[in-house]
């Protein structure tokens, strides 16, 4: 049997191959860059909302299944060049900065990802510009490493301000869709700062909370056990006051109805997803259609989410959509088994 | 007699006003109050999660379930009582504007269907009484009209137990900042001293013992002003020292 290629090692991709693995089959996963964990290991994660665990205990478990399995051959550094039919399945060149390699593969799977949105294009919040202005993924380090110190002066700030759906549900930019994860993470980075360091007072800037599900309980718990403030109301721009030393958000607070100034040490971009370099490269590749929004479309998504229309070529993971880590994985056992099934006749 | 407002007329004369280079100086009768909105402030939502008839505040996300079922706002009518509101102004800290629903916060009847709705589980009557109590203990509503009256009158009847009505009308002219014509003054005098209305000068009445027992008075009164600022400053120090992580 021919080897199943997974494009991308992030958690879809490792659960992917992890789970071809445990049917038997061989899996050729193959990563651009030169580690594995896609972007929650590219960006240090810290705990991983809902259930606070550590981003590395959920990424452990998928890396020991991978690493090491005689059955995944992984291939870091290395994308994927060229495509074309071999029989049932397809013929793929492998390109490393070195070498250049052809190999036939039974069927494909697709979790390519997503990548943050840059935070530089929604200019009036000063990203780039003001050094304390941070976007979310940097701010996820710091707490990782436990440093909450503005990168200005290396001083504690007493206020952080999070401003959500950057880049997201905004027609300024092009995206007009939600990334599902904002709410639900800066929430989680604002739990986590109150229960290390309980002096700093943190406000959340939202239009919705959009925290679905039972991540619910996340959002209830940060008012009532943590004391994070919420304000409703979109920030229009960031400033500098006191002599450039401190942030102002403007804005309005929509139930006030007033418009508001309000001096934060620090404040936080929830940037949000977007179509991952890769999942575009992927898509011009296999000649796959994208929908709207630069993502890739499963066939018919409610029936089966993980097929792309091209017989043994397969979807999974934040490819398709914004998703979270524990539906990215497992979207890569459904892709799994659907590969192998196609593969193994 | 004419309508005298000071509040509506004062008029700020500038003798050498100067914006971006040009002369505004002249009278100065029209200021917009700023709008804006500059700071947060957990006084007051610490002060009041501290008491433990209002710890349940910070789980408000401000949904309006309580003010739609208010008896006062949505029954009786009585629109600026928004127990919603009241709350989102403790939580933002915003006392300036808090402070102008000072009385009116109390005109609940606690008929505590909207701790009966809530869906976060906020005692909200219990907990738009603290923010209540807090106005109250830290200062109360603004002065107004009525209140200076009352200031007026204190004094008045503090100074010899018993009122002298023309004292109380100059007392409460100076407070208000105002004067009334010489003419309307002599027609009301008059119009209160032949119906017997009017005890000053020589017909002031007297209280017996009274610098006894004005002391007395004073002390009292002393001392409930002082037992006020201690309710107030001493549970809000502790809150701010508190654990923000405690669970209520």
């Amino acid at each position: 049997m021919n080897p199943v290629l997974v494009l991308g090692g992030g958690p879809a991709g490792l659960s992917a191959a992890a789970e071809l693995a445990s049917l038997g089959a061989p899996a050729l996963l193959v990563e651009k860059e030169n580690y594995l964990g896609g972007n929650p290991k590219r960006w240090h994660y810290s705990l991983l909302a809902p259930d606070l665990k550590p981003a590395e205990e959920v990424l452990g478990e998928l890396l020991r299944k991978v690493e090491g399995n005689p059955r995944v051959e992984t291939r870091l550094e290395t994308t994927v060049t060229q495509v074309e039919p071999a029989g049932k399945g397809f013929r793929v060149s492998l390109r490393t900065r070195e070498t250049l390699e052809t190999r036939e593969v039974g069927a494909c799977i697709l979790a390519t990802g997503f990548d943050h949105f840059d935070s530089r294009r929604k200019y009036e919040y000063g990203y780039g510009r003001y050094p304390d202005v941070l976007d979310f993924k940097e701010l996820e380090g710091m707490i990782h490493d436990d440093r909450i110190l503005r990168p200005s002066d290396g001083a504690v700030p007493k206020r952080i301000a999070w401003i959500l759906c950057v880049g997201s549900r905004d027609l300024q930019v092009g995206n007009t869709w939600c990334c599902r994860m904002g709410c639900a993470v800066s929430i989680k980075q604002a739990v986590e700062i109150r229960q290390k360091h309980p002096e700093i007072d943190a406000y959340v800037y939202y239009m919705d909370i959009r925290t679905y599900g039972l991540w619910e309980d996340l959002y209830w718990k940060s008012m009532q056990q943590y004391g994070v403030k919420f304000i409703r109301g979109r920030i229009g721009q960031i400033t500098m006051a006191e002599g450039g030393k401190r942030l102002v958000a403007t804005g309005e607070d929509t139930i006030l109805s007033r418009p508001t100034e309000v001096p934060f040490d620090m404040i936080v971009l929830a940037s949000g997803m977007e179509p991952g370099h890769g999942t575009q490269e992927a898509a011009k590749l296999f000649h796959l259609p994208v929908g709207p929004e630069g993502f890739l479309t499963p066939k018919v998504a409610d029936i089966n989410p993980v097929d792309s229309g091209i017989p043994g070529l397969y979807l999974a993971g934040a490819a398709t959509g914004p998703k979270a880590i524990p539906d990215s994985v497992t979207e890569g056992m459904g892709a799994a088994l659907r590969a192998f099934q196609y593969a193994r006749d | 007699m004419p309508i005298v407002e000071p509040s509506l007329v004062t008029v700020k004369r500038e003798e050498k006003l100067e914006l971006d280079g040009i002369d505004v100086s002249g009278d100065w009768n029209t200021f917009l109050e700023p709008r804006v909105h500059t700071d947060l402030d957990l006084k007051i939502v610490d002060w009041v999660r501290s008491q433990p008839q209002g710890e349940t505040i910070s789980r408000c996300w401000q949904c309006g379930t309580c003010t739609a079922g208010c008896c006062m706002h949505t029954d009786y009518g009585l629109e600026e009582f928004n127990p919603r509101y009241f709350i989102y102004l403790a939580q933002i800290g915003y006392e300036e504007e808090l402070r102008k629903y000072a009385q009116t916060i109390w005109r609940c009847v606690s008929c505590n269907k909207c701790v009966e709705r809530c869906p976060k589980g906020v005692k909200v009557e219990e907990v738009v009484h603290t923010i209540g109590t807090y106005l109250e203990v830290s200062g109360g509503a603004p002065e107004s009209p009525a209140d200076r009256f009352d200031r007026a009158y204190t004094e008045n009847l503090l100074a010899r137990g018993v009122l002298d009505e023309a004292a109380l009308f100059r007392t409460y002219e100076r407070l208000e900042g105002r004067k009334t014509p010489a003419r309307d003054l002599l027609r009301l005098g008059f119009t209160m001293l032949l119906s017997g209305r009017l005890h000053t000068g020589p017909f002031a009445h007297r209280t017996r013992g009274w610098r006894r027992m004005r002391p007395v008075l004073t002390k009292i009164l002393e001392e409930e002003e002082r037992a006020r600022r201690a309710r107030v400053e001493a549970p809000a120090s502790r809150a701010r020292g508190g654990s923000p992580g405690r669970a209520p």
